[in-house]
């Protein structure tokens, strides 16, 4: 029978792919060295729709690069880290910097260059094996700024410590400002006076991990540890199953008040928009964007009661070339400033979601200069300056350069070059680049205009002003040199007395602004839908563990 | 087995490292070759160019292309894939078998729907040839192949999950089903499967109405019905089995999709199957996995098309393959 044969035929070749497919899966896997613990499958005893366990809050969460500490460098990383890990100090929700595993802040020496942490003596790793010592903040500190480690963040927070460079260049077996005075005190000594150290130990490159669970680890090889690290934060790994989910629950033996009062936190890492997962019930905080911020403002909406919002510490701007011309004028940055619509650009064009800029520092933040005047639209005054500058033709053809992928480039920097366009009557081409590139080519000055934003690691203006502004910033990609800003900031770094120090900091921001080497455009803002029956959630302004304050209701 | 087709198979098969080392190179040049590595875009605006530098030097980034393609080979031919970047320090393997396995689950299902809906709906719609039904299922199947998914998912979600809210919106996940934990019982699998098997349907049902046509004109069909046979016996006997020959082709590509997977239908549904992997690792430049993915699907492809020649000659005499080969 010719048809039998053909059915068998095409049976024969589906099940000789099959075949050939899982043979190809053994090998890989037998690759692998068969550990893959947690990628597998997971529970299957949920199919996602509207069920929920007991006292477990569901989050649609960033799909993380890395859990290691050391290795971190993007905040959808740090987000779960925070959590599964501590360190010496973090921050509470109110910003302030509070002690975790140390139990008081430090004590500083007079010249303000040796600091003294000692230890809770309680705190356990999750495993309950053993507590925490000094030797371990020794281990992970020291394995953060290893080079053998390949963190590519690890100097940028912890380069502060006496030895660190020696250490870094291979000329030193252990990075001398860190020592171990006994089991539950540390010393850190740094090369000069800094109001932000402690600042810098709440990032997770400070974090405490287990030496006898990392071993010698990299970042990038033998990251298999990381599904069951042994931490010390106020939630534990479940499970991570890479791509799809993360489920954590509480360390009913934190250290700090409040315990966590969640049972489990699982975040889905995968799926449509969270906005529709939101409505669907399938989880239970989503973040809210332009798109549909409008439905949910609407008082009638179902959702209106949900929306909460919060400061975010950050800045978007556009950056010029102080370094060339035609942008080392400064009359002519002030012309391209003086010519956009802040006003229009936040509340009409981005729907409140966002506050405009008046100068660099967020609102929210210490520091943030209340009485600065608005960056005014004043389309004539922008004219005389161009004229000034040398006229519309000293800038034509000119290029921002912005990062992004796909032919679309951010509308926001379109609205921006329309205004450019009506005011003073110029033409700017927008270049848009890959963000890797994009980074290498701000860090090697090439460009004339650029647009960024910028996101606190920690709530000081030293973040903001000194990290991206002074001129010997290796994150000043604007180029910015001013003597007197540069003075003004060296000496806020130095200064012990904290309302001295912001006042210095808010004169350098008031020269910066005159000189204008970035248009700062606006400063974003968390809005957020969070159900009823879920207490104390907010989102942090910046990466800080949120979790434990949150309970739920029902 | 003849000893021609042996030959035959076994020429195609020394043929398939050649084709992977064509592949695997030029995969390599080009990731390597494109500004920006993976080392770069994960350090971030705040890591200082030195110790990009020094990493870079570390991981052998900075060596010759060709020196770090022979290093690569090496390894891969010990069975050492590498190292994903994306997801940081976990071995390829780990990261890209969970994947395959989640894309090939929903494909196998969208291609068992294709063909047991499709290959009978074109038949019936070419013997309705000059009646009103033929302008409208044509219309139909126009309508269904040629709309993107781009555009029918959201529209899928919205009626599914936001409207009725009987589907959950994307991702993934298992359920079970006669004692069996499979990821397409669960309702997740629903709409990737339903956004794929439309257009699929409508495609295979299209082109085997075309070629049941085309038979239907042929002289051995009307041979056929001058016989007197049944009007059912000619369809299945004589005019399905001979315009399903070169439906044999597509159900190759087809099974090479099982594991190319979908980058739009996964990004869209945010489903973690290879698609999307494909897509991050392009974005994050995991040289490693992006090298995996493109070697195994490759080597399905190749071994795809092998077997659909293979099996031509069983299907049909007139084609043997020892023909072919002389």
């Amino acid at each position: 029978m010719e048809t039998r044969r053909l059915v068998l035929t095409l049976t024969g070749i589906a099940v000789v792919m099959i075949v050939v497919l899982g043979g190809l899966g053994a090998i890989l896997l037998a690759s692998g060295g068969g550990d893959d613990n947690g990628t597998t499958a997971g529970d299957g005893d949920e199919d996602g729709l509207g069920e929920r366990v007991e006292g477990e809050l569901r989050l649609f969460g960033p799909d993380p690069i890395t859990l290691d500490p050391a290795c971190a460098s993007d905040a959808g990383s740090a987000e779960y880290i925070v959590e599964i890990f501590s360190g010496l100090v973090s921050f509470d929700l109110d910003l302030n910097l509070i002690p975790d595993i140390a139990e008081d802040l430090p004590e500083v020496s007079d010249d303000g260059t040796v600091y003294t942490f000692h230890l809770r003596s309680n705190v356990l790793f999750h495993d309950n094996s053993r507590p925490v010592t000094a030797d371990d903040f020794k281990y992970s500190l020291e394995r953060s700024l290893n080079p053998d480690t390949q963190s590519t963040v690890g100097e940028v927070y912890l380069d502060d410590l006496v030895g660190a460079a020696e250490f870094i260049a291979g000329n030193a077996d252990e990075v001398s400002g860190i020592r171990v005075i006994d089991p539950q005190t540390l010393e850190l000594t740094i090369t000069e006076p800094s109001a932000v150290f402690v600042d810098k130990l709440t990032y997770p490159t400070a974090y405490v991990v287990d030496q006898r669970e990392v071993g010698d680890a990299t970042c990038f090889e033998g990251g298999g540890w990381t599904l069951t690290p042994n931490g010390t934060g106020p939630f534990k790994l479940e499970e991570w199953d890479l791509g799809r989910k993360i489920v954590l629950t509480a360390n009913p033996r934190f250290h700090l008040e409040p315990a966590p009062a969640l049972e489990r936190v699982t975040f889905i890492l995968s799926g449509g928009s969270s906005f529709v997962m939101y409505e669907n019930d399938e989880i239970d905080i989503t973040g809210i964007g332009s798109n549909n911020i409008e439905s949910v403002r609407d008082p009638n909406s179902d959702l209106n009661a949900d929306l909460h919002e919060g400061p975010s510490l950050n800045v978007f701007y556009i950056g010029f070339n102080t370094q060339e011309a035609p942008f080392d004028d400064a009359d002519l940055r002030n012309a391209l400033s003086l010519s956009i619509d802040r006003n229009f650009l936040a509340r009409e064009f981005l729907l409140d979601l966002v506050v405009p800029a008046k100068g660099i520092l967020p609102p929210g933040m210490d520091g943030y200069n209340e009485a600065l005047p608005d960056i005014p639209f004043d389309p004539d005054a922008a004219r005389d300056l161009l004229e000034k500058a040398g006229g519309a033709g000293v800038i034509d053809g000119a290029t921002i350069l912005t990062s992004g992928q796909g032919a679309t480039p951010s509308d926001i920097l379109q609205v921006v070059l329309a205004m450019w366009e009506q005011e003073l009557g110029i033409t700017v081409s927008i270049e848009q680049e890959d963000f890797g590139l994009f980074l290498r080519d701000i860090d090697d000055g090439k460009f004339q205009m650029f647009s960024l934003g910028w996101i606190a690691d920690y709530p000081d203006p030293q973040n903001f002003l000194d990290i991206k502004l002074h001129s010997e910033s290796a994150n000043n990609e604007a180029g910015y040199s001013n003597p007197a800003v540069d003075a003004l900031l060296d000496q806020a770094d130095g200064e012990a007395d904290e309302a001295t120090r912001l006042e210095l900091y808010q004169q350098a921001e008031e020269l910066i602004v005159i000189d204008m080497p970035w248009a700062p455009l606006y400063h974003g803002k968390a809005s957020y839908l969070v159900k009823p029956y879920v207490e104390g959630f907010v989102i942090p302004p910046f990466v800080i563990p949120n979790l434990r304050y949150v309970s739920i209701s029902r | 087995m003849p000893a021609g087709l042996a030959t035959y198979i076994i020429r195609r098969l020394l043929l398939l490292p050649l084709i992977l080392l064509i592949v695997s190179f030029a995969t390599f040049a080009l990731g390597r070759y494109a500004p920006v590595d993976y080392v770069e875009i994960q350090a971030g605006p705040r890591a200082q160019p030195e110790t990009i530098e020094r990493i870079r030097e570390e991981r052998g980034l900075n060596d010759p292309v060709p020196v770090q393609y022979v290093r690569y080979m090496g390894n891969a031919l010990t069975g050492d894939f590498g190292i994903s970047t994306r997801y940081q320090g976990f071995p390829v393997a780990d990261v890209i078998l969970p994947r395959m396995w989640i894309t090939m689950q929903y494909n196998a299902v969208v291609l068992v729907l294709t063909f047991s809906i499709g290959l009978p709906l074109g038949t019936w719609a070419a013997l309705r040839r000059g009646t009103w039904q033929d302008p409208l299922s044509i219309g139909v199947f126009l309508f269904f192949a040629s709309v993107p998914v781009l555009i029918s998912i959201p529209l899928l979600q919205w009626l599914f999950s936001v409207k009725l809210g009987v589907l959950p919106s994307g991702g993934w996940s298992e359920a079970e089903y006669l004692g069996v934990e499979l990821g397409i019982f669960s309702k997740q699998a629903v709409l990737p499967i339903l956004a794929l098997t439309l257009p699929g349907v409508a495609g295979i049902a299209r082109y085997m109405r075309g070629q049941v046509m085309e038979v239907l004109d042929q002289d051995f069909v009307r041979t056929a019905n001058a016989k007197g046979l049944k009007a059912s016996t000619v369809v299945t006997r004589h005019v399905a089995r001979n315009a399903l020959l070169p439906i044999v082709t597509i159900l190759g590509f087809e099974l090479a999709a099982l594991i190319g997977g979908s980058i739009f239908v996964e990004t869209l549904l945010g489903i973690p199957g290879i698609g999307l992997l494909a897509f991050e690792s392009i974005k994050s430049r995991d040289y490693d996995t992006i090298m995996a993915i493109v070697l195994i699907g490759s080597m399905v492809f190749v071994l795809a098309m092998l077997v659909i020649d293979i099996a031509y000659g069983f299907i049909d005499p007139r084609i043997r393959v020892e023909g072919r080969i002389s």
